[in-house]
């Protein structure tokens, strides 16, 4: 009788965590790196679009390092894709290490595979590796969720700010909110980032489970 | 007199600008523009056994495929006391195309239309929630938010997490 209650609550306690395991149940389940914590799996090789492996630590720059979990597959992340390149290309240039990462599973979405990833990069004219975490092990580190999604570090190292680009996705000429460049350039003059945490509406990555 | 003229005009203004927030289910399928206070409002006015509040777009594809699950649970629990309450976060310009989508997939009761800022919307309904779609919660009778997951998830889940509420 003892023996059949400890499989009885031995199963039901499978039960309960088979059904909350899985890609499916994942996105926003690992609570995103805090503020004033530094970039986790900052080693990690990732192949980028100009062919070459990047690293976190590797495109870290004088004035801060911007990293941007994006995709090609999300309509709210192409609302915003002209944006990322062009304020990608424009701090890069004034000392901020730029990285875009795509941790969507190509196996889940197709538009999210390699060569897809080549071809965007060059019609957005990133100057800025576009780099593929097609395991998701690096979302799950930062506790991304969604894309797009912004995490800026300072140059000492530590996220400074987290969130969205800005807030209108649909009309950058009716942006009242520019979180992101507000944050780059509070770095850039020393002040204090007056909006640190931020949202914004997305696609849940689609994360692979695989890692 | 002049202090009730100002009560009753007040009164007039006020019932005037409510939004349609509570309209029954039987005034057929309409998409209501709705900023986070509405859906509260909404969810706390249901008079209904179990709510299930659904974040969606059309351009959302798990959200999509999803949705005919919620729809299956629905007709399977809504003797019970169960009401869907839907927000859409489609575009203003492609209102029309998640007023197809709804009506392809046998929505014949209000629902929502996201309006004004992402940030206060996400904030308002759920500090919880980091925005990703789609997003569920699970509400009783008595307005307490029961269950919330974000992400699509099957059948199988939405079916544990109402009978939980129905039952408990």
């Amino acid at each position: 009788m003892r023996k059949f209650l400890y499989c009885a609550v031995a199963i039901a306690l499978a039960a309960g965590i088979g059904f909350s395991i899985g890609p499916t149940a994942e996105a926003g389940k690992n609570k995103a790196l805090k503020l004033g914590t530094e970039a986790p799996v900052a080693d990690i090789e990732l192949k980028a679009t100009d062919g070459k492996l990047h690293t976190l630590a590797s495109v870290q720059g004088k004035m801060g390092t911007l990293i941007i979990f994006s995709c090609n597959s999300c309509p709210w992340a192409v609302k915003w894709e002209s944006r990322v390149a062009s304020i990608g290309n424009e701090y890069q240039d004034k000392g901020f290490g730029v990285i875009v990462i795509n941790s969507n599973d190509p196996e889940r979405a197709s538009e999210d595979g390699f060569d897809e990833m080549v071809a965007r990069a060059k019609t957005l004219a990133y100057e800025f590796p576009y780099v593929a975490d097609s395991t998701s092990r690096v979302a799950r580190a930062f506790g991304a969720s969604r894309t797009p999604e912004v995490f800026l570090f300072n140059a000492n190292g530590k996220l400074a700010y987290h969130g969205a680009i800005d807030d209108n996705p649909s009309d950058a000429n009716a942006v009242e909110a520019a979180y992101l460049k507000d944050a780059l350039n509070a770095l850039i003059s020393g002040k204090a980032i007056l909006t640190t945490e931020t949202k914004a509406l997305g696609c849940g990555i689609k994360y692979s489970s695989d890692s | 007199m002049i202090r009730y003229s100002i009560v009753f005009l007040l009164f007039i203004v006020l019932s005037c600008s409510a939004p349609p927030q509570n309209l029954p289910d039987d005034a057929g399928l309409q998409l209501i523009p709705a900023t986070g206070e509405t859906v509260l409002s909404a969810i706390e006015n249901a008079n209904a056994e179990v709510v299930l509040v659904n974040a969606w777009a059309t351009w959302c594809q798990p959200c999509v495929e999803e949705f005919p699950d919620i729809m299956a649970v629905h007709q399977k629990y809504k003797a019970q006391g169960l009401k869907l309450i839907f927000v859409s976060a489609d575009f203003e310009n492609q209102s029309e195309d998640a007023l197809a989508f709804l009506k392809s997939q046998g929505v014949d009761f209000p629902t929502y239309l996201k309006s004004g800022k992402d940030m206060a919307f996400i904030n308002t309904l759920d500090p919880n929630w980091s925005g990703v779609l789609p997003a569920t919660w699970i509400y009783d009778s008595k307005g307490n938010k029961r269950h919330f997951w974000q992400g699509k998830t099957s059948r199988a889940k939405f079916e544990e997490k109402i009978r939980d509420v129905l039952t408990n």
